[in-house]
């Protein structure tokens, strides 16, 4: 793990999705129209795919894929 | 049988025929030749769409068209962990994919029961764990007929009765994963996802328009007239608040890499880094997710009123009001293939389990590939015959065993993930610790004490299970291994290894 610290990518959907609950389950402001907690883990989801996406880069900078 | 009920029948009729077809054709000129690791995972040869569509395929099954929708109409918000859970899983799979895949591949394992046998040195642990495995995974095969029962029941406004439906269920999953195995199955996941992101697709704009003049007013409805529904803990005093939210999705963001079905797709690569692309990617499909969840919420305002098992209806009483027939009719299929996917690949891995680690350890089938094989072809046959004769007659039995299937399974994460990357986790630190988190999950939950403060009684379990794991391996017996650390552990393969591999034959 320390060779490949672009790997702590992989962690930021626990981060987005969990780690910041407190802060994101609430009704409003709605974005779009939609409910924060709703907009906020949608969001997440596809974040999530740019996550792994900067691990995999971060693996090919090193010649490892 | 009325008009609407001939035309939606055909329609189901004729795709369940291309589904079986299509299993079939998936192993033209392969099917005779091969041993188990062609039928269990598809001679390790799937490339990156296969893999994304037939993990697509597990993760989507009929809970996603049932019960999100069902949980967003008596809940809403908890029900988002479904999304949460799998998109951390398919994350860190970046990392535990081709690790299990090249482990497996470097020592010819099919299963994960396979696996663990092979780290502790010792048969009798692979069985023990494929006996707990099934025990788990039963009760899935069984929901996934009782919830094919329902939308077939349902999108043929009744010309079909559930227990037909229940058996055609069976038959056609069994017809086609008994000749075809884990490629059949990644065939057919290619008709499936078709029809499911054409058809969530499609519902995703028709409904909000048909009911409510689009997103905007539908929204701003639900905003202003149900935002109990909105946030954690939903609606209707579920106690799923925040931290359950948290600690399972956490739970079972572990749990669903080493989930043995996840595994079987795993194994079926070609090469590491279709596992890899395959975790980027993968985190994609979760966006249909969204769909059937905000559908069961839209019905609140269509179909108030349901309660119990009605709920799981939601979105199909939306669907069935307001959709032609033959549109019905596809939509069913997309429903009824969601369950017979993941049913077939679940029946594949119990007959590779029980052909590998039980039935195996039998001399007249040890290192016989294809006997192997013949004989959990007829396990899947027997495991399937023995959920749909249990859906018949005891329809509650299995119900009650699936609460602890996925909290079960989760203890097993010690002994494989923590086993196979740290060689001083012994075999009785492992098996001591899956006792006591099982153990432990089973009291709760049969107790009616889950989740316990809020947290889930899996992630307690599993937490219990670390703790008793580490101790007994650094206090208990110390089994006498030989065999070098490459032999006995994983590791995440380097591009310099896959190619040396990939000479290997499987």
């Amino acid at each position: 793990m320390l060779k490949r610290p672009h790997l702590l990518w992989l962690l930021a959907p626990y981060v987005l999705f969990l780690g910041t609950l407190p802060l994101a389950d609430r009704v409003r402001p709605t974005v779009m129209g939609l409910p924060f907690l709703f907009f906020w883990l949608l969001a997440a989801t596809l974040l999530t795919p740019a996550a792994v996406f900067l691990a995999w880069r971060g693996d090919r900078k090193r010649g490892r894929v | 049988m009325n008009g609407n009920a001939a035309v939606a029948t055909t329609v189901f009729g004729v795709f369940m025929v291309l589904t079986v077809a299509l299993g079939l054709l998936a192993v033209r000129g392969r099917g005779r030749t091969t041993g188990i690791a062609e039928w269990s995972v598809g001679g390790r040869s799937l490339g990156t769409v296969f893999i994304w569509v037939l993990m697509a395929g597990e993760g989507y099954t009929s809970f996603s068209y049932l019960g999100a929708a069902g949980w967003g109409y008596n809940h809403g918000a908890p029900v988002l962990y479904v999304i949460a859970y799998m998109s951390c899983g398919y994350a860190i799979g970046y990392v535990v994919g081709p690790t299990l895949w090249s482990y497996a591949r470097r020592h010819g394992l099919v299963t994960i029961t396979d696996m663990v046998a092979h780290r502790y040195g010792r048969p009798w642990l692979g069985t023990a764990v494929a006996i707990l495995a099934t025990v788990c995974l039963l009760p899935y095969i069984q929901l996934q007929i009782t919830g094919m029962g329902v939308v077939v029941s349902t999108i043929s406004y009744g010309a079909i009765s559930l227990n037909w439906a229940y058996f055609i269920a069976f038959a056609v999953t069994t017809g086609f994963v008994v000749v075809s195995g884990l490629r059949g199955s990644a065939w057919v996941s290619v008709l499936k996802d078709v029809l499911v992101i054409a058809t969530l697709g499609f519902l995703a704009i028709y409904v909000p328009n048909h009911y409510f003049d689009g997103y905007g007013p539908f929204l701003d409805r639900l905003v202003a007239e149900k935002p109990a529904w909105l946030t954690l803990s939903g609606h209707g005093g579920s106690g799923l608040d925040a931290t359950w939210f948290a600690t399972t999705s956490f739970l079972n963001s572990l749990t669903v890499v080493i989930f043995p079905t996840t595994v079987a797709g795993y194994l079926g690569a070609r090469n590491a880094d279709a596992l890899r692309r395959n975790a980027m990617l993968l985190p994609f499909y979760n966006v249909l997710l969204f769909v059937p969840m905000l559908l069961g919420m839209a019905a609140l305002f269509v179909v108030p009123g349901l309660t119990g098992a009605g709920s799981n209806l939601a979105m199909f009483k939306l669907v069935v009001d307001s959709l032609p027939a033959w549109a019905v009719g596809v939509i069913g299929v997309a429903a009824a293939l969601s369950s017979i996917v993941p049913m077939a690949v679940f029946m594949l891995v119990i007959g590779t389990m029980w052909g590998k680690s039980v039935l195996g350890t039998v001399p007249a089938l040890a290192g016989r590939p294809r006997r192997q094989r013949l004989a959990a072809q007829v396990v899947v046959v027997v495991a399937g015959g023995l959920a749909l004769v249990l859906t018949y007659l005891t329809p509650n039995t299995l119900v009650r065993l699936s609460l602890i299937s996925y909290e079960g399974m989760a203890q097993l994460v010690p002994m494989v993930l923590l086993g196979l990357m740290w060689r001083r986790l012994t075999l009785w630190g492992a098996v001591s610790g899956l006792v006591a988190g099982g153990a432990l999950v089973c009291a709760l939950v049969f107790t009616e004490h889950d989740p316990l403060w809020g947290v889930n009684a899996g992630a307690l379990a599993l937490g219990v299970n670390l703790v008793v794991a580490l101790v007994v391996s650094w206090l208990g017996p110390r089994p006498v291994d030989d065999r070098p650390d490459e032999e006995v552990l994983a590791t995440d393969p380097r591009p310099a290894d896959t190619r040396a591999e990939e000479s290997v034959p499987a």
